[in-house]
């Protein structure tokens, strides 16, 4: 547990000992519980990622979104300095965690989150730094200069970043959601996406960015750094660049007809016995190869014994009753199917519930919702950079009922 | 897309954690104590100081006080090494308050540092010097900040804005010029980061100097798109305050245009402006609720208080919303709504709802829906921003559900979300449904009806009866589908029982019910086909529910009346098997048929009715006249109620705010301001004036409205708590507003019998057995058959579902129960000890006329030997020097005490002589340094001292406060949230008590006034309080006391603060009770150890 005064009144650490117990009364999975909670003597925000429970605590009125997008943003910001979430690595480098609060928050405030900055102020450790320090047997992450962005109007971009490289990329990642109900009619789908951009640009560079097929995009979420102008009139992004990797924008295309693939789940049962067979196979060749397929479902509480079998892939029962089956890719010859025998409890003849299937999958080289980049201009630059696309398609909450 | 990288890496890290561990500090978090820090922090190497403070950081952070190393740190500030800086600057924040007199000696570098030439050193300097709290310092603070508030970089102006509320919040007696002035300053600033901090340090500084707005509002508005995402949400709320407060609402937003629909004269409020009629018009092809929206926009404006007393008399004339009102044309409206719609875009969702919270109250009706689809993309974030944008959103579907009718798709439940999320979508989605989007509304609902999670099975069941209900087009077709589910269920749970499913399968029964209430002429075969399907249906509640609904429909349509004498006959025949609660509804339903039936047939229903009576009065479980007068019953009453439409709606609190989450203002929660209460003089000269002064209205008119929520809030306050007159209207508004508290159900179903506490303060332990029946006949007075039909015709969505038999909708309310107080003696001192004196004392009732901080003890002198025992008294047994000491350590308290100058004992005279075998009592008045930590005293006698403790009892630091049962109520709500705390705590003490009394058929039938006595007497012997009411209700399980209720009430001596005390029992008598025990009381220390204290006796 780390802790973190804010404000000036002092929050006791007891609270965290009645959020466990109030963890514990509300069955004991952080996942399940609110995440805004009114104790007897605070609010508290929670939030939990990768096994690790972000609380915030306050007693007056605030924007409850505030408290939880910080917390999300912390989450972020230190996956993204530790390389990872868990007890470990938390513990390992718990005083750069105590630098990065301390620069995030001041007072109750949120005062520099921007990830470029931050890491400016606060080297991320690395390699080099942890044999520097086993060598030297001195290291300092904390920068000693103040970086020229927090004062300029682009508080995102260092003023004069300096690169032997030249280049920028853009990658569209989707991530489809589609829901199949339980006659296997498609409900809904619609694909999520995000452009994320990794420049690595000298100067103050003033990008354009063009879709050739802007109409098709249903909604839409900009970073701090595009004009909003441009986009209103002409639908470009126009903007300056944050240095490293960043979301330029995330967007919404909804209604579309088309999945890639198809899950078939039937579930036969009789006698306390179930059948189990689940189809698996290409319904639109997206013209890329579809790998890392994966078909994840939760067997129900009456379920005393499951044999499953699959003829391609390997199936997992955990001990939660989760049963994952891992595809891979989907194999020219056959089409993978999973069958089995689920026995159910005494008693019980037939099953009532059934699970719901989740579907994972990805498909590298395709952007799912068809949405084109038409071209990226590059200003303000001494010479022509490097200009990469790639485009990603993934599953969402890809789920079909049985 | 490097998913197999980041696997190998992951295996990778698992097998060599202990190599990539190297070069961390992660040595220093596990043995942070393994070579001694102090020599290190006097090293004269900085690296060896960064070592030291970094496993202080990880003692600190492992939650262990460290702060013994104070003084070394502070010598360390002067470093130049940044690292250092900033570690010991870590520390310094974390200690400084506890260490005032050693903070002071930082002081000085942080003064040499704000004049450093680097930035981020001034900027440290000054956030560490606002921070560390010390009174001493704080003019110097505010001269750093004043300085730094013109510092070149825009990083120390920001740390400066930053550094105001803290300042502020340590000293802000005076006059608060001099804040303002500063902020006005940084608002002005020309660097938007700066202006971002600057808003937060105006809300928490000054909020209601709206003025300062004023002359930067339009430059405000231009910079917003640019200040940092956090600041914006900041000034987003201040500046729609701003306009508010200035302007008043837009006339042609949902606010204004809906609010002035629900009454009629629309132009006569407002002949000015007649134009508004129109752009009203286009509303009207809508279907919007009204009331809601009119309860929306006054929780907004006028807070909930002034709320709650409006919407009681929603239906009068004067509930007029008294707005001033101005154009969407109005520059700066426009203005605003301009610079906030591109944030509508904003990748920070904290942002996109504060943005959205200004449409949905400034922007004109038909631009409002550009705000939908943002909200809905933003729902695409984190589970718990989902939670918190989902709650948002079922207030602005309830207000107008047209609006995202269109977007079903989006609140269709997935399998990532959790219960909380479900239900909530649920609850939108059965509001949104349309004639033209409900089929395939509920081909969905049909698909969760298979899911794993009973409880959410049970919700979608509650919601299609809502649909239902909402869309009579489609209710034939959801009967059938429920009906499918009642029998289905029906079957499975004749083979097994499964967690959950009893209760999906009697909130089937209870949406087929809802429905059928519509329209019970066109539903005769439903209710024939669930008659027939009787003897499949197993679980009791189902059951019941089924036979009610026999009863009440007994006469309808051509089929029932022909089936009903065969159902009744199978009714007898299985009656003495049916559990307690069907076998009330099937007495209910016989006399029902009865009433309704003529000729040959209601000789043999009464044949009928007078077998089941018979019956009944041999049942082991009834009081035989309870049950004969109370027909109806709790089946009738709270189970009717679905839980997802449970009625938090009627607390609506402002968009996005926290209070609307947990749906009770939390401190520091303000409404909107008043419209135009920023007055043109307000504003200071030089501002630029705007063209629409017009618009603006007078200030006598403010006045006015003022006064009409003055004479509304006095008429609430003069309510002295006649209950069961305001049922009615209460039952009326409850679609509108009722509050979903346990209490204030208890409240609307409460029946105050006032004449029976005169009899049972009467009566003795005798007339006890007679008591029952006295009340019952009382309460059947109470209760004329006109009364129990409005309760059964009350509206779904009053109460929520409550779990098995907890609800019940008689109550009697008693307040004087005969019990015995035994206060409890505590032993002084013992005689094996001494010479044979017995000391022993017990807590007084009595209060002090002295002072308020002293207790009364009781203390009783018992020579135990067989000689005379001489010269006894009683004496403070502490040093003034210790009593120094447990000042320091008991702080504020204590010391006011000591300017009261009261002694800790105020004793009496010594005793002379105490012979063998006499007991002496004596009153002393004890002022005890804390209500947990004990009063040294020493006893002398015969010229020997013994000194011992006197343990203090924190239920004497209360003395008792009489009041009734409404104004325990209203304090009740006074006290919400953190005031609030309660605890379980199981109670078996009645087991032996009542057990045994079983067989005694004169008594047992009180078993639970029995109960209540128990509980009271146990409460009165440890608490100084006075019990204001023992709520009993009236069941129809004679072994259950679930629903039991006692209140007490009691004020703090010190400071005369109301305590309240509330028990409620749940559980049967033939098994330990759950006792849930609630404290409401502004002193959260005292109430928690209060708390503590109670469960700890009660158990």
């Amino acid at each position: 547990m780390l802790e973190k005064q804010m404000a000036g009144h002092r929050v006791d650490r007891s609270i965290c000992a009645w959020f466990w117990d109030y963890v514990l009364s509300q069955g004991g999975d952080p996942s399940m519980i609110l995440p805004v909670i009114a104790s007897p003597t605070h609010y508290l925000f929670q939030l939990f990622r990768d096994g690790i429970i972000f609380l915030a605590c306050t007693q007056v009125e605030m924007p409850p979104l505030m408290g939880i997008e910080f917390l999300c943003r912390v989450a972020d910001v230190l996956t993204d300095y530790l390389g990872g979430l868990n007890e470990d690595v938390i513990k390992d480098n718990f005083v750069i965690v105590y630098e990065i609060l301390d620069e995030m928050m001041d007072n109750g405030i949120p005062l520099t989150t921007e990830p470029n900055i931050l890491r400016e102020m606060i080297t991320p450790p690395n390699i080099v730094s942890k044999m520097l320090s086993i060598v030297t047997g001195k290291n300092s992450n904390v920068s000693a200069n103040l970086p020229d962005a927090t004062a300029s109007c682009i508080p995102w971009r260092k003023t004069n970043p300096k690169h032997s490289s030249n280049e920028v990329y853009v990658n569209l990642v989707e991530e489809m959601d589609a829901v199949f109900n339980r006659d296997g009619i498609l409900v809904k789908c619609e694909i999520y996406g995000e452009v994320q951009v990794n420049s690595h640009l000298p100067g103050l560079p003033d990008l354009t960015l063009s879709f050739s097929n802007p109409s098709i995009l249903y909604d839409i979420r900009f970073h701090p750094c595009v004009r909003f102008r441009p986009w209103e009139s002409d639908q470009i992004l126009s903007f300056v660049p944050p240095d490293g990797e960043f979301r330029l924008m995330s967007y919404r295309v909804k209604k579309l007809k088309n999945t890639p693939i198809y899950v078939k789940p039937q579930l036969t049962s009789d006698a306390g016995n179930c059948r189990v067979n689940v189809l698996v196979g290409i319904r639109n060749d997206p013209g890329k190869a579809i790998d890392s397929i994966t078909v994840q479902f939760q067997l129900p509480l009456c379920v005393a014994s499951a044999n499953l079998t699959p003829n391609h892939g390997t199936v997992n029962i955990l001990a939660d009753k989760t049963c994952c089956w891992s595809i891979g890719q989907i194999p020219k010859d056959k089409s993978p199917s999973l069958s089995g025998n689920l026995v159910l409890e005494v008693g019980l003849d037939k099953l009532h519930v059934f699970p719901v299937f989740r579907v994972g999958f990805r498909i590298m080289g395709v952007a799912f919702s068809g949405l084109q980049i038409h071209k990226l201009d590059v200003k303000n630059t001494p010479s022509e950079p490097y200009k990469g696309f790639r485009a990603l398609t993934r599953s969402g909450e890809y789920e079909v009922r049985a | 897309m490097f998913h197999q990288f980041s696997a190998t890496a992951e295996s990778l890290s698992k097998a060599s954690s202990l190599v990539l561990r190297i070069g961390t500090d992660a040595h220093l978090y596990d043995d942070p104590d393994d070579v001694s820090i102090g020599p290190l922090l006097e090293s004269r190497f900085d690296s060896e100081k960064v070592d030291a403070l970094k496993r202080l950081l990880a003692l600190l952070a492992q939650g262990s006080d460290v702060s013994q190393f104070f003084p070394q740190v502070v010598k360390n500030v002067a470093s130049q090494s940044l690292e250092l800086k900033k570690l010991v600057y870590l520390y310094l924040l974390h200690y400084a308050e506890k260490r005032q007199n050693e903070a002071l000696l930082s002081i000085n570098c942080f003064q040499k540092d704000l004049s450093d030439t680097n930035p981020l050193v001034r900027a440290w300097a000054l956030r560490t010097m606002a921070g560390i709290r010390l009174h001493a310092v704080a003019p110097l603070v505010l001269r750093a900040i004043t300085k730094c508030a013109r510092d070149p970089s825009a990083y120390v102006r920001k740390c400066a804005a930053y550094a105001l509320p803290k300042l502020y919040d340590l000293h802000h007696d005076e006059d608060n010029s001099s804040f303002e002035e500063l902020v006005d300053i940084l608002l002005n600033d020309h660097s938007p980061g700066v202006v971002g901090a600057a808003a937060a340090a105006f809300k928490s500084v000054c909020p209601s100097s709206l003025f300062l707005i004023a002359k930067s509002f339009r430059r405000l508005c231009e910079i917003l798109p640019d200040v940092e995402e956090w600041g914006q949400i900041v000034l987003i709320e201040i500046l729609l305050r701003y306009i508010i407060a200035r302007h008043g609402i837009v006339k042609e937003s949902i606010m204004f245009s809906l609010s002035t629909m629900s009454t009629t004269p629309v132009a006569d409020g407002f002949p000015t402006f007649s134009g508004t009629s129109g752009s009203c018009q286009t509303l009207v092809g809508t279907t919007c609720d009204v009331n809601m929206i009119t309860l929306m926009c006054k929780s907004y404006i006028d807070g909930q208080i002034e709320c709650f007393a409006q919407t009681g008399c929603s239906n009068s004339s004067d509930d007029k919303l008294d707005l001033s009102l101005t154009s969407s044309t109005n520059d700066d409206v426009v203005m605003l709504l301009r610079c906030t719609s591109p944030l509508l875009w904003s990748h920070n969702s904290a942002v996109v709802l504060a943005a959205a919270g200004v449409h949905w109250i400034m922007a004109p009706r038909e631009n409002i829906e550009r705000i939908i689809k943002p909200l809905l993309f933003i729902l695409r974030s984190c589970q718990a921003s989902k939670y918190v944008i989902l709650c948002n959103l079922l207030v602005f579907a309830k207000a107008v559900p047209p609006f995202f009718s269109q977007y079903y798709e989006d609140f269709f439940v997935c399998s990532y979300d959790t219960y909380q999320i479900r239900a909530l979508k649920l609850e939108i989605l059965s509001i949104i449904a349309t004639e033209s989007s409900i089929p395939i509304i509920l081909q969905e609902f049909q698909d969760y009806v298979k899911d794993p999670d009973r409880r959410f099975v049970a919700d979608t069941v509650a919601a299609i009866g809502l649909c239902a209900q909402r869309l009579p087009m489609v209710a034939s077709a959801c009967l059938e589908g429920l009906l499918a589910i009642t029998f289905y269920e029906s079957s499975l749970s004749s083979s097994s029982q499964i967690d959950g499913e009893a209760g999906v399968l009697v909130q089937a029964i209870m949406s087929i019910k809802a429905i059928i209430k519509q329209n019970p002429d066109s539903y005769d075969r439903v209710i024939v086909q669930l008659a027939c399907n009787l003897d499949r249906i197993k679980i009791p509640a189902a059951r019941a529910l089924v036979i009610w609904i026999i009863g009440e429909y007994s006469v309808i349509g051509q089929i029932i009346p022909k089936v009903v004498p065969s159902i009744l006959n199978y009714l007898a025949w299985s009656f003495t098997s049916e559990e307690p609660d069907t076998k009330l509804q099937i007495l209910n339903t016989a006399a029902k048929v009865l009433l309704c039936a003529q000729g040959a047939d209601s000789l043999a229903f009464r044949k009928i009715l007078s077998y089941f009576i018979e019956l009944a009065k041999y049942d082991i479980n009834y009081d035989n006249g309870r049950m004969h007068h109370e027909p109806g019953g709790k089946i009738l009453n709270g189970k009717m109620h679905s839980s997802i439409s449970s009625t938090k709606s009627s607390r609506i609190y402002l968009p996005g705010s926290l209070s609307q989450i947990v749906l009770h203002a939390a401190s520091g929660y303000e409404p909107l301001p008043k419209p135009c209460s920023l007055l043109n003089t307000d504003l200071t000269a030089g501002v630029v004036n705007e063209t629409n002064d017009s618009d603006i209205s007078s200030g006598s008119s403010i006045e006015e409205s003022g006064s009409v929520y003055d004479s509304d809030h006095s008429s609430i306050s003069s309510d002295d708590g006649n209950e069961s007159v305001n049922d009615s209207n209460d039952t009326e508004s409850t679609a509108l507003a009722v509050r979903n508290d346990v209490q204030d159900v208890r409240e609307k179903t409460l029946v105050d019998v006032s004449n029976v506490n005169v009899c049972v303060d009467d009566s003795n332990e005798n007339t006890k057995g007679n008591l029952s029946a006295f009340i019952s006949t009382d309460l059947a007075e109470l209760m004329p058959k006109l009364a129990l039909e409005s309760w059964l015709d009350e509206e779904p969505g009053v109460s929520s579902i409550q779990t098995s038999q907890q609800a019940s909708s008689g109550r009697i309310s008693i307040n004087n129960l005969n019990c015995t107080v035994t206060p409890k003696l505590h032993s002084l001192l013992d005689p094996t000890t001494n010479n044979g004196l017995r000391v022993e004392y017990a807590f007084s009732y009595e209060i002090s006329t002295i002072s308020s901080m002293l207790v009364l003890v009781e203390i009783f002198f018992e020579n135990c030997s067989s000689e005379p025992i001489k010269n006894i008294a009683l004496k403070d047994g502490e040093s003034s020097s210790s009593v120094e000491s447990s000042d320091q350590v008991l702080g504020e308290s204590e010391s006011l005490l000591r300017t009261a100058n009261v002694p800790p004992v105020l004793s009496t005279e010594e005793i002379a002589s105490l012979d063998p075998g006499q007991r002496v009592k004596k009153l002393i008045e004890i002022r005890f340094p804390h209500h947990l930590l004990p009063l040294k005293l020493v006893v002398t006698c015969n010229g020997k001292k013994f000194s011992t403790k006197l343990w203090p009892d924190i239920g004497y630091f209360l003395k008792p406060l009489s009041m009734n049962t409404s104004a325990f109520i209203d304090h009740e709500r006074q006290l919400p949230g953190m005031f609030e705390y309660s605890k379980r705590c199981t109670f078996k003490d009645h087991i032996e008590k009542i057990a045994p009394v079983k067989d005694d058929s004169s008594i047992h039938s009180d078993k639970i006034i029995l109960l209540s006595q128990i509980l009271t007497s146990k409460v009165l012997s440890n608490c100084n309080v006075s019990l204001v009411c023992a709520d009993i209700p009236v069941s129809f399980n004679i072994d259950d006391a679930s629903g039991l209720c006692l209140r007490f009430s009691g004020e703090l001596l010190s400071n005369s603060k109301p305590c309240l005390i509330s028990i409620l029992v749940e559980g049967k008598f033939s098994e330990p009770f759950v006792l849930t025990v609630k404290i409401n009381c502004e002193e959260t220390v005292f109430g928690l150890n209060l708390l503590n204290r109670v469960a700890a006796f009660l158990q």
